[in-house]
């Protein structure tokens, strides 16, 4: 029992030894939105100044509203379409299996500015006027690779012998997938969802040559600063606090509806 | 009585309803559209002056940002249509010579005569047939007078970089132009020159330069570490020179006495843009002198409007008594770019990166 | 079974369409001579001498190489402990772990790069470990989530049937979960070791300019020279020996699956 207790306090002291090393240029991010000064290394007094720069500067916001819109268009899509592929491609022959993703691994390998010139050049041959859709088109292309990479794992692990008995039971295939495949790799296709929504939301290059007159993300924003405008902190520690904010909400609904039933059945 | 009262209220009221209705023109009947996009680097305006325009004509902005002149040319191969684009001078030789500007309306662009010496008669565009100038700088040298001694800087100009004794204590930019402008400045050649032995005479300079005195290539970073005293010198452009010079009273500035680079951004219109009218109301605007003056204070480099300029430098102005807002003009050595023939580029650059990494 | 291949199809045309023939047209280019007009096609191998006959280039390309390497290995190192950790947690902690190592991938890269630069400014450090420290930072959320999804919810029965039959931690731990999350590595290593090859704005801020990889090369001649076919030459030399290199890996995890 002891060594169980010291077991788990040593993996517990590595995965927050972990997470202070993930954490820590956010939390020095976060500090120097507070900064009265232009400055990223000397603190010179406490600010808000940045913030109301920040609420003041119209294309900032945008910035906002099209990274989260473009995040989560293609998160959707990239998520559903590269499931789908990853189950479909699971089943094909090993060589046309292997050919395709090759492929697929094409858009993570590629340097960012090959992705993005490739891209720019397939819009121009189809006399296509680069614009929002063009743009969420992007960033599905190079979000599927992740899911599908992401998914891939796990449906090896999965026993074939499952779905077959299934069909063999005499379940739809509609059923053997609903019912069998997809719960057994859920976690993998949430985790490939986050890593597409990363991956978008802190897109430049390809953003850069492939979004519409008038389109910017916030990466794009970042990237374009002549000089450095302390703003993008306090934009950075505004999309802490939300996302926190979110996450604390997820974790306290499933508790807070725990208790409830919880008095129900006291009360009974 | 009260009948001739109503009766007068009543025209009043009309009279000043259509006053108002004459005075607020309808930007779609006067221009074809109220939409206007800009296309110009990031933080390198005063984003009041975007909201004044938008409520003075009724039109609304939509401003996009780019953070090179080659990122800002790959971007149109797109055939984006863009109204407004604010590059920098060998970009816009470059662009006329591929047809890819449309005069300006010298009838709406009004405001050409405020221009101040040093941005007129420009080489790619002399008499602003496609281009109005918008901010203007130099290269030079930003040092720390605790350091190195004034008198001693301004007699080695970029020559010190090849000072073994500012060995570590050096930022040069990470800019393959500008790199080479002080090698050739340094031998006496131009900064335009097309002669390969002149030009690996430059990248031999500055291959002694990176064993000198060891720089750190750095780009826009070199500001906030100059600003906190970190190196001796560096490389930097005087709009961000005068940025540096204002938070750090330790730092000076010197234009070399060998000639630099005087660069120019200015405003053009695209051939495809899709509202060239407006374009002209919102290029004659930005030259005035209350718009031009509130850029220029908020981004620190040099205004091109001549009062402005005056004014910001002069005692009261923002920039009273700092040493590297006003560029120097006039100057005989010193010289704009131009477009570099598309078969030097890559030598440019190979050679650059060699210089880099030290071999 | 067979009905399940026909659910690829729609990503297949997808990748015909934004993945091949976009790649397709980049390759032109990197047999093509000068201009990034599509109209002229001379055939031409000369990049591909100049890119081999030149040893700055071949230099360039063996540091990003070995960059990308180091940081995949202490991808694992690092992560591997952690995601086996994250999956001995009660599941919604798991996933409450899995969110809070995502939220800083939100948070802009080139921000959290100058981040590091300001704070490792306080330590005497050699740039080679700062530009390490920033490149197993920025990557190493990916790794973690790779391998702890290819353990979580993984056969519990049987590990404990393992343990039943008298196996200690570390003897079930070899010869029941390791071989189980070796997809899970490998899909790790695609997302660590691809990327960080052709990545620069990390060494470029973190190691000084004088640190130039493939990434940043690739990027020079496509935007500063405009020399669209010499980037594209070097992207596809680097693109072959990164195939060649992951080919290998695949081959390893073959043989680790047969044992």
């Amino acid at each position: 029992m002891d060594k169980k207790r010291k077991s788990r306090f040593l993996s517990n002291g590595y995965l927050i030894l972990v997470l202070v090393f993930i954490y820590l240029p956010i939390l020095y991010v976060v500090f120097f939105s507070f900064n009265e000064g232009k400055s990223l290394t000397h603190f010179t007094g406490f600010s808000l100044r940045w913030y109301q720069n920040m609420f003041e500067d119209r294309t900032m916001l945008e910035c906002i509203y099209y990274t989260v819109l473009v995040a989560v268009i293609a998160t959707v899509v990239s998520t559903v379409v590269g499931t789908i592929a990853a189950i479909g491609l699971s089943k094909a022959r090993p060589l046309v299996r292997t050919a395709a993703l090759e492929i697929n691994n094409l858009p993570v390998m590629n340097p960012d500015i090959v992705t993005a010139i490739g891209l720019m050049l397939l819009f121009i041959s189809a006399k296509v006027q680069l614009s929002l859709v063009t743009l969420i088109l992007a960033h599905i292309t190079f979000c599927i690779p992740y899911v599908i990479l992401t998914v891939m794992p796990k449906l090896r692990q999965l026993d074939d012998n499952v779905a077959e008995a299934a069909l063999d039971l005499g379940a739809t295939p509609w059923q053997a997938l609903t019912k069998v495949i997809l719960p057994q790799i859920y976690p993998a296709i949430l985790s490939g969802a986050l890593i597409a929504f990363s991956m978008s939301f802190d897109d430049f290059v390809i953003s850069f040559f492939t979004a519409g007159v008038g389109i910017n993300n916030i990466s794009m924003y970042v990237y374009s600063m002549k000089r450095y405008n302390p703003s993008v902190n306090a934009l950075s520690t505004l999309i802490v606090v939300v996302v926190t904010l979110i996450l604390i909400m997820v974790n306290l609904i499933p508790h807070i509806r725990d208790k409830k039933l919880n008095k129900g059945d006291i009360v009974r | 009585m009260k009948k001739v009262l109503t009766a007068v209220l009543v025209i009043c009221l009309i009279a000043m309803g259509a006053a108002g209705l004459a005075e607020k023109k309808d930007p779609v009947a006067e221009y074809g559209s109220d939409v206007l996009n800009v296309y110009n680097w990031g933080e390198y305006i005063d984003k009041q002056v975007i909201t004044n325009f938008e409520k003075e004509y009724g039109v609304r902005v939509n401003y996009s940002l780019f953070s090179s002149n080659e990122e800002m040319y790959t971007k149109l191969l797109s055939g984006a249509s863009y109204d407004v684009l604010v590059p920098s001078d060998y970009m816009i030789e470059r662009l006329i010579r591929e047809d890819k500007l449309q005069p300006l309306d010298k009838d709406v662009v009004t405001n050409l005569d405020v221009l101040t010496a040093g941005v007129q008669n420009m080489g790619y565009d002399p008499d602003n047939t496609y281009s109005a100038p918008y901010l203007w700088q130099t290269v030079g040298i930003v040092y720390d007078t605790t350091k190195i001694d004034p008198e001693a800087m301004e007699e080695q100009g970029f020559s010190a970089f090849l000072n073994p004794e500012y060995k570590g204590h050096v930022y040069m930019y990470d800019s393959e132009r500008d790199g080479f402008m002080i090698a050739l400045k340094a031998l006496g050649y131009s900064a335009n020159t097309t002669d390969e032995d002149e030009l690996n005479a430059a990248f031999d300079w500055l291959r002694e330069m990176d064993k000198a005195v060891s720089p750190s290539y750095v780009t826009d970073e070199v500001i906030d570490a100059m600003a906190n005293g970190e190196k001796w010198m560096a490389l930097v452009y005087s709009g961000d020179a005068a940025y540096i010079l204002s938070e750090n009273e330790d730092m000076g500035y010197c234009t070399p006495k060998e000639g630099t680079n005087i660069a120019v951004d200015a405003m053009v219109i695209p051939a495809n843009a899709s509202n060239p009218k407006l374009a002209n109301v919102f290029i004659n605007y930005i030259l005035e002198y209350d718009n031009s003056l509130m850029i220029s204070e908020e981004v620190g480099y040099a205004s091109t409007n001549d009062q402005v300029l005056n004014d910001l430098s002069a005692e009261g102005g923002t920039y009273e008594g700092n040493a590297a807002y006003l560029p120097r003009a006039g100057y005989e050595l010193d010289e704009y770019y131009n477009d570099i023939p598309e078969s030097l580029r890559s030598l440019y650059s190979s050679m650059w990166i060699k210089v880099k990494l030290h071999e | 079974m067979k009905s399940f291949f026909r659910m690829s199809y729609p990503y297949l045309l997808w990748m015909a369409i934004f993945i091949v023939a976009p790649m397709v047209m980049i390759l032109l280019y990197a047999f093509t001579r000068s201009g990034n007009s599509m109209l002229t096609f001379q055939f031409t191998l000369e990049h591909f001498a100049n890119f081999f006959t030149d040893p700055t280039f071949m230099r360039v390309l063996w540091t990003s190489l070995r960059i990308a390497f180091l940081t995949t290995v202490f991808c694992i190192l690092i992560g591997y402990p952690a995601a086996l950790f994250i999956a001995n947690l009660p599941e919604r902690r798991q996933t409450m772990m899995v969110l809070l190592l995502t939220l800083p991938m939100w948070i802009n890269m080139l921000l959290k790069t100058y981040a590091w630069r300001g704070i490792l400014m306080n330590f005497d450090l050699e740039s080679e470990i700062k530009v390490f420290i920033g490149m197993v930072y920025d990557f190493l959320p990916y790794m973690i989530i790779q391998i702890h999804t290819s353990i979580a919810k993984m056969d519990r029965e049987l590990l404990t049937a393992a343990q039943d039959l008298g196996a200690n931690r570390w003897k079930s731990f070899t010869k029941v979960t390791l071989p189980l999350s070796v997809p899970g590595i490998i899909s790790g290593i695609t997302l660590v070791f691809l990327p960080a090859v052709s990545s620069f704005v990390i060494p470029k801020l973190l190691g000084g300019g004088d640190y130039v990889l493939i990434g940043n090369l690739i990027e020079i001649y496509f935007l500063t020279a405009g020399d669209w076919n010499f980037g594209s030459a070097i992207s596809l030399i680097m693109a072959v020996i990164i195939i060649v290199s992951m080919w290998a890996t695949k081959k390893l995890d073959r043989s680790a699956q047969e044992d």
